[in-house]
């Protein structure tokens, strides 16, 4: 199986008060394309840094991250920008629709950086709506829509330009259990039936078992890597 | 440039918005109005004939000259004409409220020397034969609907008549002139019907000239005549000040205060109490959106693509509001110089007021846009996810 993305050595610090931290130590990490992950562990161990350093948010210090076969420390300002437009769709923990927009205009907005019609932009969001089951909500603006139906948006829209990558941080931290059963479902769907690579960062041990591997982390360490599809037990689903 | 997202974000606070636009509205109004009162004051002054002097007492306006003074500057070199203008100051009976300009003036040499006015209704040679006639201008003849033909009575303040009745004048012609320097809403009268009255016990008021014009022949440099006629009276019994037209305006003007540079303080002072009004809600409206700039740079889009969001919605309130400012000038344009023409001459909206007044807005709009827009192109997405959780 292909490597979709890769980390070698790669160290980031944050200077506050005088301090230096050391959120992510020297990390090295292959992930396979195609591949369902969970990242898990301790509130600060660099878990949404470490996303955000593979979504191109945010540079490394140090070493080298390669995502595909783009190595992003080469990257800067608009250019990066617009490898993020072309490579990877995000999901954050608080449902990060704009507002004022509906859900079918919300799932647009990247697809304004394309080179689409203003048709071809409509039916690529609608098909992205129906996808995640909300066809009969294109209208809606975000405050008439649920949490699990925001949320289910959210991933419409990381879906909308077909990137390889999404990358969800705590996607279902502010659902129930059976809304946030749906939303796995529904990621767990976009790995096994369209092939896209996720890294899904999370709290919630039930929610990891949706994934094909949970990495965990700790302190900036790699800790071990479980394989969801080898283990035996409750853990492995199917 | 998500032209949707922009529309959105200024409709949706409908109130805000619609508040910060017809504050801008109000600003621009205002400042278009004061810019249209010192453009007219302005067009007044530069609009002065560089052939014509005045003569007025070297004490003030308000003193009156003698009589005798014209025989003894006829002579001076390069005079070609003479006409005495007398101020009447007075109040026209069916209009209470309302105020326009009097004057007692020679009629032989009064048009001669003003070839901007022209007779648009009647015959001049009718006012000039007729003591009791009067010319008025068009505008005031629209005003008050007189024809040629009517009589107007008109109450003396300065000069009364002994009977105790109004002053009559026969309306004999109706002018318009081309010119800032000449209104368009004076009356203009014999000054010997006023003088004759005076003289034989009909009125009472003060005897003399108000102000001596001098038309001066073509060729004379202006001040050689101002000053052989300002020698003339230098021994009395009346010293006098001789000045050119556009001088004289100026005077005139001045004497009630420095109103362009008053004004222009005003309209600075409201520039700068909208520009903060503005400024201030655009900081709120740009901190409000942080996560949504958070979320559009993770989405791809550029840091000058957030910015420029900003800017344009600034731009957009302030152009929205440019607009409504500038079209309520241009329709109140009318009414309010038909109000003021009296004392406010030449008041009108030119290019340049308009285009002063969309300009100031679309520069207060920029600057508004740009705070905001700088600190959403300097953003970034893991700060402002950060910052609101
Ligand atoms: N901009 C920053 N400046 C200073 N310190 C930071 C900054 N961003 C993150 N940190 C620190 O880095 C550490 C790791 O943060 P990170 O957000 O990656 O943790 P996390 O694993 O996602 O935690 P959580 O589970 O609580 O979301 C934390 O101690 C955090 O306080
Ligand atoms: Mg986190």
């Amino acid at each position: 199986m292909a490597v979709a993305i890769q980390l070698h050595s790669v160290t980031k610090t944050y200077h506050r008060a005088g301090e230096t931290l050391r959120v992510l130590d020297e990390l090295d990490l292959a992930m396979d394309a195609s591949t369902f992950y969970a990242l898990m562990g301790p509130s600060g161990s660099g878990k949404t840094t470490l996303l955000n350093l593979v979504g191109g948010l945010d540079h490394a210090d140090s070493g080298k991250l390669m995502v595909g076969a783009d190595d992003l420390a080469a990257l800067d300002g608009s250019a990066l920008a617009q490898w993020r437009a072309e490579n990877v769709g995000f999901v954050f923990q608080g449902f990060n629709l704009l507002p004022v927009l509906s859900a079918r205009e919300n799932v647009e907005l990247p697809l304004l950086l394309a080179p689409l019609s203003r048709a071809q932009r409509r039916a690529q969001a609608e098909r992205a709506l129906e996808l995640v089951g909300l066809a009969d909500r294109m209208d809606h603006k975000p405050r008439e829509l649920s949490g699990g139906q925001e949320q289910r948006v959210a991933i419409a829209r990381a879906i909308a330009t077909d990137p390889q990558i999404l990358l969800a941080d705590e996607p279902t931290g502010d659902l129930d259990r059976s809304t946030a059963d749906q939303v796995l479902e529904l990621l767990q769907r976009l790995n096994r039936e369209l092939g896209k690579t996720i890294l899904m960062v999370t709290h919630d041990p039930q929610a990891a078992t949706y994934a094909d591997k949970v990495i965990h982390l700790d302190k900036g360490k790699l800790g071990r890597i479980d394989d969801n599809r080898t283990a035996s037990g409750a853990g492995a689903r199917s | 440039m998500p032209f949707k997202l922009l529309w959105r974000n200024v409709t949706g606070h409908p109130i805000r918005s619609l508040l910060t636009i017809a504050s801008v509205a109000v600003a621009v109004f205002l400042i278009c109005m004061l810019h249209a009162v010192t453009s007219g004051l302005t067009r007044t002054l530069s609009a002065a004939a560089s052939n014509r002097l005045l003569v007025q007492s070297a004490v003030s306006l308000f003193v009156d000259l003698p009589l005798s003074y014209q025989q003894k500057m006829a002579p001076v070199p390069g005079v070609e004409a003479i006409c005495k203008w007398q101020w009447f100051g007075g109040r026209y009976e069916q209009d209470k409220g309302g105020f326009f300009a009097q004057f007692g003036i020679d009629p032989e040499t009064f048009l001669p020397s003003y070839p901007e006015m022209s007779i648009v209704d009647g015959d001049y040679d009718e006012f000039r034969k007729r003591r009791t006639a009067c010319v008025v201008g068009a505008d005031l003849a629209d005003k008050y609907g007189w024809k040629v033909g009517d009589t107007v009575p008109i109450t003396g303040t300065i000069f009364t008549r002994t009977d105790g009745q109004p002053w009559q004048f026969d309306v004999a012609a109706v002018y318009r002139s081309s010119s800032a320097s000449i209104d368009q809403q004076t009356m203009w009268f014999h000054f010997d019907y006023l003088h004759e009255s005076l003289e034989t016990g009909g009125a009472i008021g003060p005897q003399g000239v108000g102000v001596y014009m001098l038309r001066i022949a073509p060729g004379t440099d202006p001040i050689g005549v101002q000053q052989a006629v300002d020698a003339l009276f230098e021994n009395g019994p009346q010293r006098v000040q001789t000045t050119t037209e556009a001088e004289f305006n100026r005077q005139f003007v001045s004497m009630l205060g420095d109103v362009p540079s008053l004004l222009q303080m005003v309209g600075g002072a409201v520039l700068f109490a909208i520009f903060f009004a503005v400024l201030n809600t655009m900081i709120m409206a740009g901190r409000e959106r942080t996560r949504d700039l958070g979320v559009l740079k993770a989405l791809g889009f550029t840091d000058r693509t957030t910015a420029l969001l900003l800017i344009a919605e600034s731009l957009l309130v302030c152009g929205l509001g440019a607009a409504l400012g500038l079209l309520l000038g241009v329709v109140l344009e009318g009414p309010f110089a038909a109000a003021t023409a009296s004392f406010i001459p030449g008041f009108g909206f030119d290019r340049g007021t308009l285009l002063l007044g969309a300009g100031l807005a679309l520069a207060v709009g920029l600057i508004s846009g740009l705070v905001p827009g700088l600190r959403a192109a300097r953003l970034t997405t893991v700060a402002a996810l950060r910052e609101v959780g």
